[in-house]
């Protein structure tokens, strides 16, 4: 028996194996071409090893955007849009899960809308909103629409964990004497904590990935994110093949290392249920 | 057990304060007693635009003491979706690169974004450095349609259509460099007979088309290109200039010319084909020069006029143009006319551009000096044809799928005229509504 299922376990290897390989391979490619010099690049084709590791292409890209300045903005707008989504959505959640306000379904269908909206269809309406209240070209405006776009969807998420949070629990809070906020701090935060670290790294993460809005609202090069940089590079009828994988490779770093650092909160977050 | 996301939240937090502490300090910079001239380009550094008007940046510092330019890279794509957006505001720069033609420049002058600078234009006499074809990308009537009318935009540089081969190529072959559309269609007869597919073509992007543009301008003249791009006259795309365009490169297919499967090559991999030695002839046009220049290394390449034309594909380049909402549009003349003198255009000439008034005489490079003469020649022909995709919005994908079905051979040459004429009616009839 043992011995029968040997092959099939180096099988499922090997097939994990290709599967991890074929997952690999678009960064591989960035990364060596991010390593090539033009010339190189252009008689060698993408595909071929680099030479020698030519880092002219990334310096020189980091330069002439100010790179460190856009990984700045970016950890800025994605970090306070993360904590404040997270916030908003937990009082949103709280009165609509636990406190069951009237009409809570309804209110749940209007977040969902808001969510699923098409950002092209918002633009201009925010852009006018923007413009009256002098925020346009200022990172305040992308973190205010971007709060408000992830709370929709974290709402929805965080109201329906916490309408199956125990009822026993929080009748006991309540015997002891707490108040509604004591409650929400005391026994719903430390409980739900998963989730909220679940929804804090994934609204990072989706912020930082943004691209469209804030290609519209941060015009200043002083104010653009990652993304927006990365944009640069696309000329009219020419593209800078290896300063693009260049950057492309700076741009999904960040990306890379704030997966890393909160990968263990993620699983956790996913497989923790909402008793325990 | 949850320290790390205790801490990393801690430490958001302490992003987010200390961010919001740093936006209420960006307020604005004008507090520092002198002007600032705000300015955004899209051209790469390196690019001969890029090189000219870094140039020009620090001339136009040394001759305006006190006054500052405040440079900002753009994309290309960046621009495009948000200009009509950021003009309308008061965010707009003091100046700014902007694409030629009606759906853009033409556009936002018909919506009164964009400065009307005719006045300056004849004081400073920027109208007599400028060829008439060249002049037609800068001004716009008042439905927004280029050719005539006030001026909204001035070039710097031209672009055009050519032919880049390959000399040791040519040489291995005995190919000589034709003048005549027989003596082209002879070269590459003798190069698919030794087995070299002889025309490198992107036919998934705008290079495919911009060929079948050059056959039937051999059989057009000025009229025609006027009827076709600023809609003042009849078009007929079963004529005799369209049908020989459209024939002859079905034919060039079929005789191998140009290869089945270049309909799913991009711009990008035709280029890179040809600079690494694959094919000996490339028809595109001068924004490729200078990378051309830059990156091949195993071959002597040269380049010619599409043979025996009069007329090429090509037109001014993209336009200087000045927001209504500029705050320094005399800063901005200024800065334009630094632009238009003969030390910045020599710079961008022997940078591997096509300058608009440079002096022949100070153009060293010798291939540079290639590129010039041929501009030269075309520009006194009167022969700036412009482009096929630009005369209705949405064409270039007409265009792009029509032709790829002449490479692919899924449909005649008069049903892809069909298909690329309905389109064009359609729009030619709303003009001016």
């Amino acid at each position: 028996m043992a011995r029968r299922r040997e092959p099939a376990k180096y099988l499922v290897l090997l097939a994990l194996v290709v599967l991890a390989l074929m997952m690999l391979f678009p960064f591989v490619v960035v990364a060596f071409n991010a390593l090539k010099s033009p010339s190189e690049y252009a008689s060698n084709g993408p595909l071929a090893l680099p030479e020698g590791v030519y880092l002219q292409g990334i310096i020189d890209f980091w330069n002439r955007v100010d790179f460190g300045q856009k990984l700045l903005n970016s950890i800025v707008i994605s970090g306070s849009v993360a904590v404040l989504a997270v916030l908003v959505s937990l009082f949103n959640a709280y009165a609509l899960g636990i406190g069951r306000v009237r009409g809570r379904l309804w209110v749940l269908v209007l977040f969902l809308l808001a969510f699923t909206l098409p950002q092209e269809a918002l633009v201009y309406p925010l852009y006018y909103l923007s413009k009256q209240v002098g925020l346009y070209d200022t990172r305040l405006a992308v973190i205010i629409i971007f709060t408000v776009i992830q709370t929709a969807f974290g709402t929805y998420l965080l109201s329906s964990v916490l309408s199956s949070f125990p009822p026993e629990i929080l009748e006991a809070a309540r015997m002891d004497g707490a108040s509604r906020w004591q409650v929400l701090w005391r026994v719903v935060v430390p409980l739900s904590r998963p989730t909220l670290a679940v929804l804090l790294v994934f609204f990072f993460i989706w912020t930082w990935n943004e691209f469209f809005l804030p290609l519209v609202f941060l015009i200043s090069n002083d104010n653009q994110t990652v993304p927006v940089a990365l944009g640069v590079l696309q000329g009219q009828r020419l593209m800078d093949a290896t300063m693009s994988n260049a950057s492309a490779l700076l741009g999904i770093i960040p990306a890379i290392v704030f997966f890393l650092i909160f990968q263990r909160t993620l699983t956790r977050g996913i497989t923790v249920g909402a008793t325990k | 057990m949850f320290t790390a996301g205790r801490r990393a939240a801690a430490a958001l937090s302490a992003a987010l304060i200390a961010g919001t502490m740093a936006l209420t300090g960006c307020g604005g910079d004008d507090s520092s007693g002198g002007k600032t001239l705000t300015l955004w380009h899209y051209e790469g550094p390196d690019s001969a635009m890029g090189v000219a008007w870094s140039e020009a940046i620090k001339e136009f510092e040394a001759t305006h003491p006190g006054v500052k330019v405040k440079f900002e890279e753009k994309g290309f794509e960046q621009i495009q979706k948000t200009a009509p957006m950021v003009l309308n505001s008061r965010d707009a720069p003091d100046i700014l690169e902007y694409n030629k033609g009606n759906a853009t420049t033409g556009l936002l002058s018909k919506q009164g974004l964009l400065t009307d600078m005719s006045d300056e234009v004849a004081k400073r006499g920027w109208d007599k450095m400028l060829s008439p074809s060249l002049q037609t990308t800068a001004r716009y009537d008042q439905r927004g349609v280029m050719g005539s009318g006030n001026w909204y935009g001035i070039p710097n540089y031209a672009e055009f259509v050519m032919v880049y081969y390959n000399k040791d190529l040519f040489a291995k072959h005995g190919v000589k460099v034709p003048t005549t559309l027989d003596e082209f269609t002879a070269a590459m007869e003798t190069f698919v007979k030794a087995g070299v597919t002889p025309l490198a073509v992107g036919g998934k992007e705008y290079p495919a088309q911009q060929i079948l543009y050059q056959l039937a301008l051999s059989k057009a003249d000025r009229g025609w290109v006027n009827a076709f791009q600023m809609y003042d006259g009849k078009v007929d795309f079963h004529d005799e200039a369209w049908t020989h365009g459209a024939t002859t490169f079905a034919d060039w297919v079929k005789r191998g010319y140009i290869a089945k499967n270049s309909a799913g090559i991009d711009a990008e991999s035709m280029g890179t084909s040809f600079i690494s030695g694959k094919f000996p002839i490339m028809v595109s046009g001068s924004w490729w020069y200078g990378r051309v220049a830059a990156e091949v290394k195993n071959f002597e390449w040269g380049t010619f006029l599409w043979p025996g034309n009069t007329m090429s594909a090509g037109s001014s380049g993209n336009l200087w143009v000045i927001p209504e909402n500029s705050e320094n549009k005399d800063l901005a003349y200024d800065f334009i006319d630094i632009t238009m003198q003969k030390k910045i255009q020599n710079k961008l000439g022997n940078s591997g551009g096509v300058p608009v008034a440079a002096d022949p005489a100070a153009i060293t490079d010798p291939k540079s000096k290639e590129l010039i003469e041929n501009f030269t020649t075309l520009s006194g022909n009167d022969g700036l044809a412009f482009y096929p995709d630009w005369p209705a919005p949405g064409y270039y994908d007409v265009l792009v799928s029509g032709v790829q079905k002449l490479i692919n051979g899924t449909a005649s040459s008069d049903q892809v005229l069909d298909e690329i004429a309905k389109p064009y009616q359609e729009h030619a009839g709303t003009i001016g509504e």
